[in-house]
């Protein structure tokens, strides 16, 4: 096993390798800033079901899981992958996240003109991902195992083909709050093995 | 939102929503290749419809495989599930929804209504939108902040209440000439409310008026016609102090400055001062305080703490004939008038005047006549006010009853006069 400080070689023996101070302070404060917005994403969601009326946000409503292009669910097998690629995929995920955010705040700000806090949430929201995102890069940067190329900015509205209704519209909005949930979820979860004397 | 007797028909007034990127494809339904799975169409979708009106609907399933039948579909609006009887199969493919009497919408982004399968999985949705149109804004009122700005209020027609979002358009022109400009600084002190910032021409009358549009139509407010000069208000008084007279146990001294954002502008000012015992919630108002800057406060309870504030109306701009609009009021300022054992009577209310002002009250005034009388025909050149708050001062210390008695000072028997100055009868 590679003693260099900072290689995420071995996960396993993470918690062994003695980390730079300055890198362990990076890691835990992009930790805790993956934890703070962990919680935002979820005020967000109630928030939003809230002005969708019912049954958004009702026990047991189960709107189709509707494919958004670029981006998608963590995997079952996420929690398996080496903490590198964990983190590649997390930071992956919080670059699509923006404009996406962007787009569901437009379209509410329509359906919602006056619903403030939930617009404020949506905009912060796509701030947020991007800050998180840039700080998983630089842990990534600084543990010696780069984020993957960018990829190409997806087609503006100019060129969209697909005209949705309302209801449809409203699906999409929560289907992309909660995928904003599950991966700054999933990202706390994935910085929190790489804290010193954090789990394993 | 449904009910038994039948409305009159559904106006439908739809408005294509915007298209939203492509990488937020989907439309809800889109089939999944090799699911088996099926999808629907409900139409109409995301109408506008008016309170009381009716609604058909149906709810049309495809799929693979081909033949989706639409026996076991169900709807359900805003999560609850529509009684059976208000749907019914049109072929076996469609169901058909009946819905009557609609209420107003219980959000403003559209009641849910929604097509299921038999497992309950959703097929499909639509919005609707059930509400009236806009009735006239009315009761605008409008002000200007030292003639820099200006800013109007509007109540809506039908108290706001139209289940639809309803956007207000303060609209504005110079009145004989120039264009319609439209405000932009919404909300500002209140809903229903907008701030013009700058570029207003003074001696020359606007029209202003309110535009409420919505789904279903639009109204227009009555136009209101003004003049900035006309609608003025100001800072309150700044630097307002309170203070003891000497040892008067039953009064308060207040003074203040003159708001110094109009100073240029030649204009006389009211001001209103108001003040409560601390511990009250009753205001008293001293409203007939003109062009000076300072009050006295006369008939106070000893040994209380009083908050005192005041505030500015600017009239007579640029030879305005009319009131200008009352400013806030200031910040309250404390003070606490001398203890003493005897209790004073009840607040007067009155502006007494400070040494060598003008009198306001009766008493004073008689005082202020003999006074003069008396520096006239005796050559009592050193009375004042002053000199008689002292005597009070004096006398209250005392605990003396006021009795009788011969003065002689300084001041010379005039032919007529009165030998013997007599306070009690001041």
């Amino acid at each position: 096993m590679s003693r260099r400080e900072g290689s995420l070689e071995d996960p396993q023996a993470d918690s062994s390798v003695s980390l730079l101070p300055h890198l362990e302070a990076k890691i835990r404060q992009t930790h805790s800033l993956a934890h703070l917005l962990t919680k935002y994403a979820e005020q967000l969601l109630q928030e939003y079901v809230q002005h969708q009326g019912d049954p958004f946000g009702l026990p047991g409503f189960s709107p189709p899981r509707l494919p958004v292009a670029g981006l998608s669910s963590p995997t079952p097998t996420h929690a398996a992958l080496p903490v590198a690629e964990r983190l590649r995929l997390d930071a992956a995920a919080l670059a699509a996240l923006p404009p996406l955010l962007d787009a569901v705040s437009r379209r509410q700000a329509e359906l919602n003109p006056r619903a403030p806090r939930l617009l404020r949430r949506l905009e912060d929201a796509a701030r947020q991902a991007r800050a998180l995102g840039a700080a998983v890069e630089a842990v990534l940067a600084a543990l010696g195992a780069p984020a993957r190329e960018p990829r190409p900015e997806p087609p503006t509205a100019a060129t969209a083909t697909v005209a949705a209704g309302v209801f449809p519209a409203k699906v999409l909005g929560l289907r992309v709050c909660g995928l904003y949930r599950e991966w700054v979820s999933r990202t706390e979860g994935d910085l929190g093995q790489l804290v010193p004397g954090g789990p394993a | 939102m449904p009910a038994g007797r039948p409305g009159p028909a559904a106006q439908c007034a739809r408005r294509p929503p915007p298209p939203l990127p492509l990488l937020l494809f989907c439309v809800l339904g889109a089939p999944r290749a090799g699911s088996g799975s099926h999808t629907a169409v409900i139409s109409p979708q995301d109408p506008t419809l008016l309170i009381g009106s009716s609604l058909q609907a149906t709810c049309s399933v495809h799929g693979d495989p081909p033949g989706a039948t639409a026996e076991g579909l169900y709807w359900t609006l805003n999560g609850r599930r529509l009684p059976p009887e208000l749907s019914r199969v049109l072929n076996a493919s469609t169901l058909a929804l009946a819905l009557a009497n609609l209420n107003g919408s219980r959000q403003q982004s559209g009641d849910n209504l929604v097509c299921h399968a038999r497992d309950g999985s959703i097929l499909a949705g639509s919005c609707l939108y059930v509400g009236l149109p806009p009735e006239k804004p009315f009761n605008i009122s409008c002000w200007s902040k030292n003639m820099k700005d200006l800013t109007c209020r509007w109540t809506p027609g039908a108290h706001g209440e139209t289940f639809l979002h309803t956007n207000y358009s303060l609209k504005y022109k110079l009145r004989w000439y120039g264009q319609d400009n439209t405000c932009e600084e919404y909300h500002t002190v209140g809903p229903h409310s907008c701030h013009i910032p700058k570029d207003l021409a003074l001696f020359t009358p606007y029209e202003i008026w309110v535009e409420a549009t919505n789904r279903l139509g639009s109204a227009r407010s009555d136009v209101l016609t003004l003049d900035i000069l006309d609608v003025v208000t100001t800072d309150p008084p700044p630097d307002v102090h309170v203070s003891r007279v000497g040892g008067l146990e039953d009064q308060l001294s207040v003074r203040w400055v003159s708001p110094p954002a109009l100073k240029d502008f030649l204009f006389q000012a009211k001001y209103q001062i108001r003040y409560r015992v601390e511990d009250s919630v009753d205001w008293k108002v001293v409203d007939d305080v003109s062009n000076q800057t300072s009050c006295r406060l006369a008939g106070l309870k000893p040994g209380t703490v009083y908050f005192v504030q005041v505030r500015c109306n600017p009239f007579g701009i640029y030879g305005s004939k009319k009131a200008g609009i009352w400013s806030e009021w200031s910040h309250p300022t404390a003070a606490s008038t001398p203890r003493s054992a005897e209790r004073a009577g009840p607040g007067g209310g009155a502006c007494e005047p400070r040494s060598g002002e003008p009198s306001s009250g009766p008493v004073r005034r008689e005082l202020k006549q003999f006074l003069g009388w008396l520096k006239k025909h005796a050559y009592c050149s050193n009375l004042s006010f002053r000199l008689y708050d002292q005597w009070r001062a004096w006398m209250q210390k005392s605990h003396k009853t006021r009795n009788q008695h011969r003065t002689r000072g300084s001041c010379p028997r005039a032919d007529g006069a009165r030998r013997e100055v007599l306070p009690d009868k001041l």
